[in-house]
């Protein structure tokens, strides 16, 4: 196995090496499935008023972004549609998508109110059998249109069997000029809300479980300390005193958090019970202990340690017991992220001062390369479904947060002004 | 005493006598103006050099962090141990600091970017940790020595070349109090 691991790794180096200079490198996990043709064409508006074809076109556009970025859906292009007549959603001509490969036809229809509301109604066929398979209909805020759609988009998902992924958030620290804050912002990188406005630096977010809390470091007592800040009322609380504290992250089950701490004078991995407030010390040991992340059954923790001289992940028993090493090679390793389904470990390397992500699959001991030669790539962070991950990068001068798919695809940028890092996308949505 | 006066006063009548004959064979003398000198002693002393204990008395604490009155030091990429070369640096502002004992200092570690972000944050408090050892291992009170970490989260310059990265990965220490 370790042999197996060490060829697949050196092979991973060596394209590295190989590639250098080319623009991106990807190395496949085979667990791709087919996709399913959608055709979306553009919405009913009952009229043409300016305003209610520019939130129907945000609607449409957001929808459209979200079902092509799902890895489940595939979008039959817009140019196609104009092949065939123009979709009465009376009488549907079945037919004509057929014909134009289409498996899924979405026909929506947007309603605005007077008092600034809209209401969005579609309903999902599949042309093959002539069927109404399911349909929906939102209502709000005229704003809130791209909400409603990724709310849609989740209704997609639901009814294909998958979890829902567009209604989720990713926290993240945005600095501009001196300051670093904390934001939450949409999973596309749209409607950025600040939630902290210290002075002093704000840092390494993370969700609570419920999605209801952020857990983060911030220096506004001078040392850096561990507050929790709840989203819905808007409270702040100081979670740690003494040391530094920072690197929190929230048990999927029971209310435990995991954070480092050098309380006792060296970083070491405390986990806190949130309910009793009981403290249990997991690692012993004179090296930097850091990272922890739990695994998403919550039985386990990885995490980095120094204790072998050089950074490497490891991974404990939730109780601190049963330590194992996981990456063997290397020099430096850091940041891991345990993947929803419990199978995967993404994780940042260092190798000759450039920093990539890597996932190493724990069943098959396989490792692969999500970044490639593109500045410093930095804390991975998982989306609810596992199939794509939130990282930064200064790959285009400063710091700012991009998507990839497990498999090194479809690299999207999602923030553009300051400098943006630490990324956190939200725990499975309910 | 009266002889002493009898001796002076005689010598200063053969004197007049004496002077008042070369006058009398002058002729005509040029009658040069009388110029009164005035003047004062310019005081010959130089600005004196302020002793440490005046500086330390005269400078604010912002004025002393400033002028660098601790040194900072610099680490090895990715260690923890003072290096020989920092050591001397250490000991001069051990020197000082136990010149000055009212003095707390926070020594805060700095990491260069090469590293991840929580990482850095254990490694920059290792440095701190290990100049306050040797800061207390040469006697200091390690009650006046405070650590903080700030990780790569405030670079001294931004280069991306190794000699800046020397200078980001560091230690400084920063006078709290008087």
């Amino acid at each position: 196995m370790t042999m197996r691991r060490t060829l697949l790794f050196l092979a991973v180096l060596l394209l590295g090496w190989q590639l250098r200079g080319q623009e991106e490198i990807t190395i496949r996990i085979k667990e791709g499935m087919p996709t399913i043709p959608v055709a979306l064409p553009d919405f009913q508006t009952g009229g043409a008023a300016a305003q209610r074809n520019e939130v129907a076109g945000i609607l449409h556009e957001t929808l459209w972004k979200d079902l092509e970025f799902s890895r489940i859906f595939k979008m039959v292009p817009r140019e196609h549609y104009s092949y065939i007549s123009r979709l009465d959603p009376n009488a549907i001509r079945f037919k004509d998508w057929a014909s134009i490969q289409a498996n899924i036809l979405i026909s929506g229809q947007l309603e605005l109110t007077a008092d600034d509301r809209l209401v969005f109604s579609f309903k999902v066929y599949e042309v093959a059998s002539e069927r109404f398979i399911f349909g929906r209909n939102f209502g709000g805020k005229k704003d809130l249109a791209r909400l409603i759609a990724h709310r849609a988009a989740d209704e997609m998902l639901k009814h294909f069997g998958e979890r829902p992924l567009f209604t989720s958030k990713i926290v993240y620290v945005s600095e501009s000029g001196n300051d670093r804050d904390i934001y939450i912002m949409d999973y596309d990188g749209q409607r950025p809300t600040r939630i902290t406005f210290s002075s002093a630096m704000d840092l390494l977010p993370s969700w609570s479980a419920d999605n209801e809390k952020i857990l983060y470091t911030s220096y506004r007592n001078l040392s850096p300390e561990l507050f929790m800040f709840n989203i819905y009322s808007g409270k702040t609380e100081l979670l740690s005193s003494g040391g530094s504290n920072y690197a929190a992250d929230w048990s999927p089950v029971g209310d435990r958090i995991v954070y480092t701490s050098s309380k006792h004078g060296n970083a070491d991995i405390f986990l806190k019970d949130m309910k009793t407030g009981q403290e249990k010390r997991l690692t012993f040991n004179p090296a930097i202990d850091t990272s922890p992340c739990w695994s998403p059954n919550g039985r386990e923790i990885a995490f980095t340690s120094q204790r072998g001289g050089t950074p490497q992940i490891y991974i404990m028993d939730a109780e601190g017991s049963n330590v194992r090493r996981i990456t063997l090679e290397g020099s430096y390793h850091d940041s891991p992220a345990w993947s929803p389904d419990g199978m995967r470990l993404a994780f940042v390397s260092r190798i000759e001062n450039r920093f990539d992500i890597y996932v190493y699959n724990l069943k098959s001991n396989e490792i692969s390369k999500l970044t490639e030669n593109a500045g410093r790539n930095e804390n991975p962070s998982w989306s609810p479904d596992g199939r794509h991950l939130v990282f930064s990068s200064n790959r285009s001068g400063r710091y700012q947060l991009y998507l990839v798919d497990y498999d090194g695809r479809n690299v999207r940028q999602l923030t553009s002004s300051g400098e943006n890092k630490m990324p956190k996308w939200q725990k499975s949505l309910k | 005493m009266k002889k002493w006066m009898l001796i002076v006063v005689a010598l200063s009548i053969v004197l007049m006598f004496s002077a008042c004959g070369k006058k009398a064979a002058k002729v005509e003398p040029v009658q040069e103006p009388v110029v009164e000198k005035v003047d004062e002693p310019v005081a010959q002393v130089e600005k004196p050099v302020l002793s440490e204990e005046e500086l330390f008395q005269q400078k604010s604490l912002e004025e002393l962090n400033k002028d660098q009155i601790l040194k900072r030091i610099n680490f090895d990429f990715d260690m923890y141990a003072i290096r020989e070369d920092m050591k001397p640096i250490v000991q001069a502002n051990a020197n000082w600091l136990l010149k000055f004992p009212s003095v707390e200092v926070l020594i805060e570690g700095h990491c260069d970017e090469k590293g991840t972000i929580e990482y850095n944050i254990a490694l920059g408090e290792k440095r701190a940790e290990a100049a306050k050892n040797y800061l207390v291992s040469l006697g200091l009170n390690a009650a006046k020595v405070k650590i903080i970490s700030y990780g790569k989260s405030k670079p001294l310059v931004q280069g991306v070349d190794e000699a800046s990265y020397f200078q980001n990965r560091r230690a400084e220490f920063i006078i709290t109090k008087k």
